[in-house]
């Protein structure tokens, strides 16, 4: 039993991790900037939500949107949900007590969302849905989605010609509960089923998850050494699928993502993965926060709520236009 | 009655509450062995199982991927089952192994970029000792919270759990670092053998987990220090009162537990050749499943490195089986699940057994 | 030593302790008795731990029960009570056998029990520990608080207390919170109450108002049983004393026929050669030198202010009551408890807090509670023996199960543990023997003065003479030895020097010859503080 325990060795080390962990960073960095106006009236005030930018993609969309509001003159104030019903609740709440003059987000649950949003409406706080829809019509002002079904066609197509219309394939599979995973999983059997001599020999779900996928094609393989290709449900997936592939040397394995993220993009100018489908993440976000803007200005975005932009095929020929989910001219 | 020991023998004989093994019929005697093995068996009737619905099961190259899907798990579990048998707990390891992966990461990736503009680089070798010393780090501040402040392992692992998760993302911004193969100028290449390449026909990985379990279990059964974890697990006042620093002990073992977590981190980061931050998130549920599974008793001074290998070797080729066989990952969850709460049920079973054999 | 009793002064007491020889003692008087255990006989495993115990308890009277730690006591009351099933015998309840399978059972038979330790839940208020686990009802099924509290302040209205029901029972003196455990007992109807040690606890303003509270229930025709080891406290309230050793019933006496030398000297009475008995080594110079040495606690200090010290060659025995901070002041000794004041050992002063630090300074401890404090219960005998020596058992930092093997079964011989074998389980072995494991660990260390707290508790008689002369031969070889007991015949027949702790502090410092048994009693009840001039 020590007599007189000191607490400095814990403050020291906890310092020193920290410092560790941090330091080994180019610099702090902080997600939620102010503009350069004054954030006192709020009413010049864009709250953005997103979920998680550990993935690239919803960073790329939080990032645009942020830019375009700054660019309109706006404050913004950045948050994050992680899929969490709750923590979007809470942000939304967060939104709401900052009087902000509206809301852009990217939700976290088609049913769990309409009452947060009615609770901004209540509080005269317009929103403006980006990449996800939700199960309710007139609660938000706009719903800008990118055409997932359209595009997992796209997919599919490419992915087809790429196989000779013909072998065995795998398919990994988004969170199951998941809308896009559904939707996107449909689009690619709308296409892949009408070809008879294309087989699909295993299916899995591996959560949108890196890891979980290459693990999972690794033990995939055990079973079935003659695989083709694989479609997966979105680039990480891919990106896992993909390095499951390199340390089996079978790199000639037809591989194809969805998202046409950064990491991705650069593996098909590699002749790594075959194609993937891009999702204009940067310019849904746009479109909301310029009709967000034009609403607060007119009271009216001059656009139907439900407005989707398609999604953008990827493959080797069109791969170095891309860069951070738009593609350029 | 000076002198004599008689009377104490008799006196003994009579109190004895405890009979020698030897009077016990050898029926329950084959019982008991079989369910001490029991783990083992559960692992034995797994590979039989699947190998008759798959003929892809029971092949060398798949023994081996799952061995070495298995060495995350079992690194994990090794340094857990440290923790639990001084009657801790250990939470964060999955984070750990997250955050180790991210700093290693991105020390290959973009260097250490220092204030001043310039950016360090460090050799693989480096690189790999910093993500574990991190690691221990880590692991050196639950040991702290544990025993300087009191808080219960539970809730100072947790802590740490979001702590070190938060710091994997800070890291990066919530990035990925999509490219670890260094560049041979820097001396910074080769950080996949760790995960991707194999000697003499077996994944480096599973050596890893070889060297470290051997590591383990001679110190464990071997040293002062193991007898110590026991005896803190075991009756912490009396190890206490024996003269044992059972604070150090402590300290000591979540050390282990987080450079175990910080190896593990790095042999993911290495397989997938990109540090990402959600990186083994839920991954200490494993080890800790692997743990008990092997019979390590939660309460502490119970249990072993076999044991809790042997577990992790069953929570492994049971998640590849269903996989190979194409089970879909709901019902994963449910049969992992099945199997879990049935081992420790047959624990339970042992235990009675063992009373019954004993009264 | 213990004299035999002249029979002549002696009221009615059977001298030889056999269940036949106490029944045949009779029953002092005639008056009614409420409850009569019947040759009841409690054996757990071999351990007999009463033999054909008659016990009357007589209606309306406070009846004492006393004996020393082990006695039986315990046991009996737990079977009176419902928490335990009498191995042979019965109970009789105003004549007639009943049997009580639950504590709940023997509650509804209007026997309620008040243990040493209050089992109230500090959290809760006054009225909702009085009705835990019966709350009233409504036709809702709700609790009805407005009525629990109605029925609260009456039952404590009872015992002339003025206690608020809705204050939280932690926010409560102890003596308050022992006359809310009995309003809880009371208001069940009951008609025979077990008192277990309740005054040890309490202040002595407290107890006057105990008394006072028992004085009420003895009119209102409640029975109590009493069991107490304060004997000043106990022959002002009680009417009838029965002695309990070892498991039997030794005497029983109206108390007004009764004084206290002939009490104590039934208590302890055990036949002289049964106990080891010492014969005193040379002393050499102080080893142990303890200085105003106290452990804070609250309200008073669990050890305030004591200084005393152990020669080589000496056997110092501790005795006192419970709660005396006999086991506070050991547990400082090897470090397990924060203290102030200032502790040499062979002429080196401890520095360092840790229990590690005092080992090798020279101490080592065989702590009171073998099976808390004393035995890793999961590990072998061979661990156990070891486990404060591991270091000077490695080759190349690696132990050898072979090397542990031999230094474990050669100290297995010196100590004649019997075991299957060095690598059984610790809890394979009697209490004795495990009692030697811990000894032979602490041995081990090669310490200068050994500490012994109640060294031979739970052991049977063999054992304890094994320890006794374990204790004598390491005196002997020089080194100092401090123990603690609450047998009066056991501390004072292995002690060169007595030491008596009570409240915390010592009372007395008495050498062999001047101990006498009524004087240890004494000090174990006073206040006053013996300064002991080292």
């Amino acid at each position: 039993m020590r007599r007189f325990p000191s607490h400095r060795p814990i403050i020291g080390l906890t310092v020193v991790t920290v410092a560790a962990a941090l330091g080994l960073t180019a610099c702090g960095s902080s997600k939620s900037s102010s503009g350069s106006g004054t954030s006192a009236g709020g009413s010049k005030l864009i709250v953005i939500v997103t979920p998680s930018p550990d993935n690239v993609f919803f960073k790329a969309e939080q990032q645009a949107a942020d830019a375009e509001a700054k660019r309109l003159g706006y404050t913004t104030l950045v948050l994050s949900h992680d899929d969490d019903p709750t923590k979007q609740s809470q942000a939304i709440d967060t939104a709401i007590s900052r009087k902000a003059a509206a809301i852009i987000l990217d939700n976290a649950g088609a049913d769990s969302t309409v009452t947060a949003l009615q609770k901004a409406g209540n509080a005269k706080i317009p929103s403006f849905l980006i990449d996800r829809e939700i199960n309710s019509t007139g609660v938000a002002k706009a719903q800008i989605v990118s055409n997932n079904s359209q595009g997992a066609t796209l997919g599919a197509q490419e992915f087809a010609k790429d196989m000779g219309q013909s072998g065995e394939y795998f398919e990994l599979t988004g969170k199951e509960t998941d809308t896009n995973a559904g939707v996107r999983s449909k689009g690619y059997h709308s296409v892949l089923d009408q070809f008879p001599k294309m087989k699909m020999v295993a299916q899995q779900s591996a959560n949108w998850d890196q890891t979980e996928a290459l693990q999972k094609v690794q033990t995939m393989l055990q079973a079935h050494p003659n695989v083709k290709g694989i479609i997966a449900g979105n680039d990480t997936m891919a990106l896992g699928a993909w390095a499951a592939l390199q340390a089996a040397k079978k790199t000639n394995v037809i591989v194809t993502g969805f998202d046409g993220s950064p990491d991705v993009v650069s593996s098909v100018l590699k002749d790594g993965i075959k194609a993937t489908v891009l999702q204009p993440a940067a310019k849904i976000s746009q479109m909301a926060v310029d009709q967000a803007d034009k609403y607060i200005k007119t009271g009216s975005t001059g656009q139907p709520e439900k407005q989707s932009v398609d999604c953008v095929l990827v493959n080797k020929d069109n791969a170095a236009k891309v860069s951070n989910f738009a593609l350029g001219s | 009655m000076s002198t004599s020991t008689e009377p104490e023998a008799k006196g003994s004989a009579a109190a004895e509450p405890a009979a020698p093994a030897d009077r016990v019929g050898s029926g329950t005697r084959l019982a008991m062995i079989l369910l001490q093995g029991r783990t083992l068996i559960v692992l034995v009737a797994l590979v039989i199982m699947f190998s008759l619905i798959s003929s892809d099961y029971l092949t060398t190259s798949n023994l081996l991927l799952m061995s070495k899907h298995v060495s995350i798990t079992a690194l994990l579990a090794i340094g857990v089952t440290f923790v639990i048998l001084t009657g801790g707990i250990d939470l964060s390891v999955g984070s750990i192994s997250g955050l180790a992966g991210m700093i290693s990461g991105g020390l290959l990736y973009e260097g250490l970029k220092l204030p001043g503009g310039d950016t360090v680089w460090f050799s693989t070798v480096m690189v790999i000792v910093i993500g574990i010393l991190i690691g221990a780090a880590v692991g050196a501040i639950n040991g702290l919270l544990v025993t300087k402040l009191k808080v219960a392992p539970f809730i100072a692992t947790l802590g740490v759990l979001y702590a070190a998760r938060g710091l994997a993302d800070l890291r990066s911004k919530g990035g990925t670092f999509p490219n670890l193969a260094g560049t041979p100028a820097r001396h910074n290449t080769g950080f996949n053998v760790l995960g991707g390449k194999s000697w003499i026909g077996v994944p480096v990985a599973i050596w890893i987990m070889i060297v470290v379990a051997a590591l383990a279990i001679i110190v464990t059964t071997r040293t002062p220090f193991g007898r110590r974890v026991y005896a803190v697990g075991g009756n912490e006042r009396a190890a206490e009162l024996a003269g044992i620093r059972t604070s150090r002990i402590k300290i000591a073992v979540y050390i282990i537990s987080g450079a175990c977590a910080a190896l593990a981190g790095l042999i993911l980061t290495s397989e997938l050749g990109a540090a990402y931050p959600d990186t083994a998130t839920t991954y200490e549920l494993n080890a800790i499943a692997a743990a008990v599974l092997g019979g390590t008793a939660l309460a502490g001074g119970k249990g072993s490195i076999i044991g809790t290998l042997v577990g992790a070797f069953v929570i492994g080729f049971l998640s590849d089986g269903l996989v190979l066989v194409g089970v879909s990952s709901f019902w994963q969850l449910v049969v992992k699940g099945t199997v879990i709460v049935l081992a420790v049920v047959l624990e339970q079973t042992q235990e009675r057994v063992k009373t019954r054999m004993t009264t | 030593m213990t004299e035999p009793t002249d029979p002549a002064e002696t009221p009615i007491a059977s001298r030889s302790g056999t269940p036949a020889a106490s029944d045949a003692a009779g029953t002092p008087s005639t008056e009614p008795t409420a409850l009569v255990a019947e040759e009841i006989t409690k054996s757990y495993g071999g351990v007999h731990a009463l033999r054909g115990v008659t016990f009357k308890a007589r209606t309306g009277a406070v009846n004492v029960l006393v004996g020393e730690n082990g006695a039986g006591k315990s046991t009996l009351m737990k079977i009176l009570s419902g928490a335990e099933q009498p191995t042979g015998g019965r109970i009789l309840l105003d004549g007639e056998p009943v049997e009580f399978p639950t504590p709940r059972e023997a509650l509804a038979h209007g026997i309620g029990i008040i243990h040493q330790e209050l089992s109230l839940f500090p959290n809760l208020s006054v009225a909702d520990n009085i009705f835990a686990g019966r709350e009233l009802h409504n036709r809702a099924h709700l609790t009805s608080v407005a009525e629990q509290r109605r029925r609260a302040r009456s039952a404590l209205a009872r015992l002339r207390q003025d206690i608020d029901p809705d204050t939280l029972v932690g926010d409560l003196p102890i003596g308050s919170q022992q006359l809310v455990e009995i309003a809880r007992v009371l208001s069940q109807n009951v008609r025979i109450l077990i008192m277990d040690e309740p005054t040890s606890a309490l202040s002595n303003a407290e107890v006057d108002v105990l008394f006072e509270v028992m004085d009420d229930l003895r009119e209102q025709n409640v029975t109590v049983i009493y069991i107490s080891h304060k004997l000043e406290e106990f022959r002002r309230i009680g009417d009838y004393v029965t002695v309990l050793r070892d498991g039997a019933l030794v005497a029983e006496a109206s108390m007004d026929r009764t004084d206290t030398a002939w009490i104590v000297q039934q208590m302890v009475g055990r036949s002289q050669d049964s106990l080891f008995t010492r014969s005193a080594s040379r002393t050499g110079d102080v080893l142990l030198a303890v200085e105003n040495l106290s452990v804070p606690g609250k309200p008073t200090p669990l050890v305030d202010d004591v200084s005393f010290n152990v020669k080589a060659g000496e056997i110092v025995g501790i005795y006192g009551l419970m709660g005396a901070g006999r086991t506070e002041l050991m547990e400082a000794l090897i470090g397990m408890r924060h203290h102030t004041g200032t502790i040499q050992v062979d002429g080196r002063r401890a520095v360092d807090g840790r229990v590690s630090g005092r080992l090798a300074l020279g101490l080592a401890l065989v702590p009171e509670d073998r099976q808390r404090d004393g035995l890793v219960q999961a590990l072998s005998v061979r661990a156990n023996l070891l486990l404060s020596t591991l270091n000077t058992l490695t080759r190349h930092l690696l132990l050898s199960p072979a090397r542990e093997r031999r230094v474990a079964t050669g100290q297995v011989k010196d100590l004649r543990i019997k075991v299957p074998g060095v690598d059984a389980q610790v809890t394979q072995l009697s209490g004795g023997n495990q009692q030697k494991v811990i000894l032979g660990r602490a041995l081990r260390t090669d310490p200068k003065v050994l500490l012994l707290d109640e060294p031979t508790r739970g052991i049977d008689i063999g054992a304890k003479t094994e320890i006794f002369r374990i204790m004598s031969d390491l005196a002997d070889k020089g080194l100092g030895v401090l123990f603690v007991s609450s047998e009066l015949a056991e501390v004072m027949g292995m002690s060169d020097r007595i030491l008596v702790m009570a409240r915390g502090r010592i009372t007395a410092d008495l050498p062999r010859g001047e101990a006498t048994e009524e004087a240890l009693v004494n000090a174990s009840a006073s206040t006053t503080v013996m300064k002991v001039s080292p």
